[in-house]
């Protein structure tokens, strides 16, 4: 039987000051396993992603964390990709059922990055990168503005047709309760907010937030027959890059994601053109231009007219609606947690529980997850 | 903290990118960053690419803003590039400087 | 900033502006610069470099070379003696004669010579208006050279006029103690007693070039020396560099190379407090011509910066670390 995705949970997602990062885990699985009314022991093996735990709090070995809040002896896998890793952790998953039948997997993502400074929480992210970009001063969103640079100068394009994108995936935030940014913004306003690497504002830049979020798979028939709701896992594909953009033939492509999307479609036998909706990496406003390139859901360079025309927000009847979870940006990037709230969102908007945002009549949908600026892409595709 | 042996090694690797001219082909002014940097910021940070292929991320200095295009020729310099406390070792290496 | 009248200081110590290094730059950045481009004008084998002396005040490091940091950027290769050493401001010009020794006697083929400072001085103190930054390099050897060493002659001494503690970032001085006892003394004694032993009188000189710790300086020496303001003022640099403490001297001495001919001779005395004073006859010879850096362009590259950007430069305001 194919994998299912039958359950989805996730905290809220910002500053959660009175949530640690086991509080975070031991909220996500109690949630989650509550929403499909099954027990601890219903759980055959539990795939996890974190990115930081071990560099901000030294804590690194939470599988047995995990093992220990769930009282269980079964695998618990722990998967790291920088930003994918959430991602990865369920693309592993779903491996694991392609060789494992019978079986009902959680798979969890969890971030905790509000305790330390923001030049601390922006070191961390530095891990992401190549030794050679830190040594020369090089921040995360750093890489991302080199890029974004090639590409606004190679189609003549400027900061503003970036804003559109943090304009968009605003308005959606603020239709998603659990989102860490619930206010609109304007263009006006994200061309106004302060650099954070030339030439990405603050605004165009996904926040520093903490947050969990799990999910329940299953090829268990049985399984499958009592749950409310469930999601076919068409397909989940993962591609890898050069680490160091310098070593990338082009500064304007990710061919991670377009390995990955390649694949995804070849494996799910469907067309770009019936993705009704879609959660797409924007850790800035570039990435999610980049990726929709990429994906193969633009053209090559037209990403910049096309984030202006807003034509993939909610309500503008066109068919591909993407990122109703409000994206990284605006729903916030807790980095492992990610991956996994994207399929969720999806399941949310494929089971019709997507509510105020919900886009009618979705049948196929997309997840893209990024690690770092690319060494790695995760490509799902879900359908109902 | 800056790891001294890690310092060494990287030395051998960039040596030869002193005096070695190139263009910038893309770049940026970093304003949000590390606690190492964070007494230089704003600064900008330059990715170079040479004649014979190689290429190499560098901070930019004694630049004017026309300086930071793509396009423009740059050469290496060696300057300081982390210095943390007393303590600790003091890390030379490659920056650019545009050509005159 | 400190309430002094710019006009009064400048008719005072002759110095219009000076040099500062960046925050990113120290004495081992700036030798390696001018290491590279002595090294650059020459065709040698770095790798036949016997020895590499670096002189400074403001070295990186209590313990630790700062002559291999240069040579290892330079790629000298590791076949060569290394030190490094400080006599204030004439830190460099002992070295050199140290250099000069070891090729004459056949020991090594070719010995570099680096003086760098960025110089220090407490805010507030009129000391801050000359101490600048800056660096030479000197290849030595037997073949080709553009200047030939004629003779040298040192004068040493213990005398209190200018130190600096192990412990404190800045120098002190003892006021006008360090004009006729201290600098006067033994720039003036060195250069008699050289001229003196080659029986050389003021008149055989195309140039003088005294240590210049201030413009007023070397232009009273060579004055009362019996030298005319023609054959001081092309050394003068000074005036637009300040005094860049160890490389001070020899970049006077740079600044004459810009212009001197084949045949002239130069006189050239350094001074370091201490105290002590290295004297040098040199003669131009026709390689000079091929050799010629022209520091008066590179003096003119320039970008000011105001006081504020000049403390953090200096490290003397700051927060964490570089």
């Amino acid at each position: 039987m194919r994998t299912k995705v039958i359950g989805y949970y996730n905290s809220k997602f910002g500053e959660l000051w009175n949530k640690s990062l086991a509080d975070l885990i031991d909220e996500a699985i109690a949630g989650v396993l509550q929403s499909v009314r099954l027990a601890r022991a219903d759980i055959d093996a539990v795939f996890f992603g974190n990115m930081l735990g071990g560099i901000l709090e030294n804590s690194l070995f939470n599988s047995a964390l995990i093992a220990q809040i769930m009282e269980t002896t079964v695998p618990v896998y722990r998967l790291e990709a920088a930003c994918a890793s959430g991602g990865l952790a369920f693309q592993t998953a779903t491996n694991y059922l392609k060789s494992n039948k019978n079986k009902t997997v959680l798979v969890l993502g969890a971030e905790k990055m509000t305790d330390v400074s923001v030049e601390r929480a922006t070191e961390a992210l530095t891990a992401a990168s190549a030794a050679e970009e830190q040594i020369a001063g090089l921040t995360f969103p750093g890489l991302y503005a080199m890029m974004a640079q090639v590409y606004l100068h190679q189609y003549r394009y400027d900061e503003e047709h970036l804003a559109y994108i943090s304009v968009k995936n605003h308005y959606h935030g603020s239709l998603n309760e659990k989102a860490q940014f619930r206010k609109t913004i304007t263009v006006d306003k994200v061309l106004a907010s302060p650099y954070v690497a030339y030439p990405l504002k603050i605004l165009s830049s996904s926040a520093i937030s903490d947050g969990a979020a799990a999910l329940i798979l299953t090829n268990d028939p049985v399984r499958v027959k009592s749950s409310r709701s469930a999601v076919d896992v068409l397909s989940s594909e993962v591609a890898t890059d050069c680490l160091a953009i310098k070593n990338r033939d082009s500064l304007t492509e990710l061919y991670a994601t377009q390995v990955a999307a390649e694949k995804a479609f070849c494996e799910a036998k469907i067309k770009r053109n019936r993705i009704d909706v879609a959660e797409v990496h924007d850790c800035f406003s570039i990435a999610e231009i980049l990726a929709m390139e990429d994906i193969g859901f633009w053209k090559r360079g037209e990403g910049g007219k096309k984030a202006k025309e807003m034509s993939t927000q909610l309500g503008t009847n066109q068919r591909l609606v993407v990122n109703t979870s409000g994206g990284l940006k605006a729903a916030g990037h807790p980095v492992g947690a990610t991956g996994v709230k994207q399929i969720g969102e999806l399941f949310l908007q494929l089971t019709k529980q997507a509510k105020s945002r919900l886009v009618k009549n979705a049948h196929f949908a997309l997840a893209h997850n990024v690690g770092g600026a690319g060494g790695m892409a995760v490509v799902s595709i879900l359908a109902v | 903290m800056i790891n001294p042996i890690r310092a060494w090694r990287t030395q051998k690797q960039i040596k030869h990118l002193l005096g070695k001219s190139g263009k910038i082909i893309t770049w940026t002014t970093i304003y949000v960053t590390t606690p190492d940097f964070k007494k230089q910021a704003p600064y900008p940070v330059v990715l170079v690419e040479y004649i014979d292929g190689e290429r190499a991320y560098g901070p930019l200095v004694n630049y004017g803003d026309c300086d930071l295009s793509i396009g423009k020729e740059v050469f290496g310099v060696l300057r300081i590039v982390r210095k943390g406390n007393s303590d600790e070792i003091i890390e030379y290496g490659i920056k650019f400087k545009p050509k005159a | 900033m400190w309430g002094r009248d710019p006009q009064e200081i400048k008719k005072s110590l002759h110095i219009t502006e000076k040099a500062v290094a960046a925050a990113d730059e120290d004495a081992v950045t700036m030798a390696y610069q001018s290491a590279a481009m002595a090294l650059d004008g020459t065709s040698i084998n770095k790798e036949e470099i016997g020895c590499m002396f670096f002189g400074s005040e403001s070295f990186p490091y209590a313990v630790k070379p700062a002559a291999t940091i240069v040579a290892e950027w330079l790629g000298i290769g590791h076949h060569y003696l290394a030190y490094d050493t400080q006599f204030a401001c004439k830190a460099g010009t002992g070295a050199l004669i140290s250099a000069l020794a070891m090729v004459g006697a056949g020991k090594i083929t070719y010995g570099l010579v680096c003086a760098g400072d960025k110089g220090t001085a407490r805010p507030q103190d009129l000391l801050e208006y000359t101490a600048g930054s800056g660096a030479n390099a000197w290849l030595v050897g037997d073949k080709e050279v553009i200047l030939e060493v004629i003779a040298t002659y040192s004068f040493s001494s213990d005398t209190p006029d200018f130190w600096r503690g192990i412990k404190s970032d800045y120098p002190s001085y003892t006021g006008r103690f360090t004009g006729q006892p201290a600098y006067f003394h033994h720039v003036g004694t060195a250069a008699k007693n050289l001229m003196a032993k080659q029986a050389l009188t003021p008149n055989d000189f195309a140039y003088a070039v005294f240590h210049m710790p201030n413009g007023k300086f070397p232009l009273q020496v060579g004055l009362s020396l019996g030298f005319s303001e023609k054959q001081v003022t092309p050394s003068l640099v000074v005036n637009q560099l300040g005094n860049s403490y160890s490389a001070s001297s020899l970049m006077g001495l740079a600044a004459v190379l810009d212009e001197a001919k084949a045949g002239d001779k130069i006189l050239f005395v350094s001074y370091g407090s201490g105290a002590g004073s290295d004297a040098f006859i040199f003669q131009v010879t026709r390689h000079l011509k091929k050799q010629r850096k022209s520091l008066k362009k590179q003096i003119q590259q320039k970008k000011y910066i105001n006081y504020p950007t000049y403390l953090k430069y200096m490290d003397i305001i700051h927060e964490g670390s570089l």
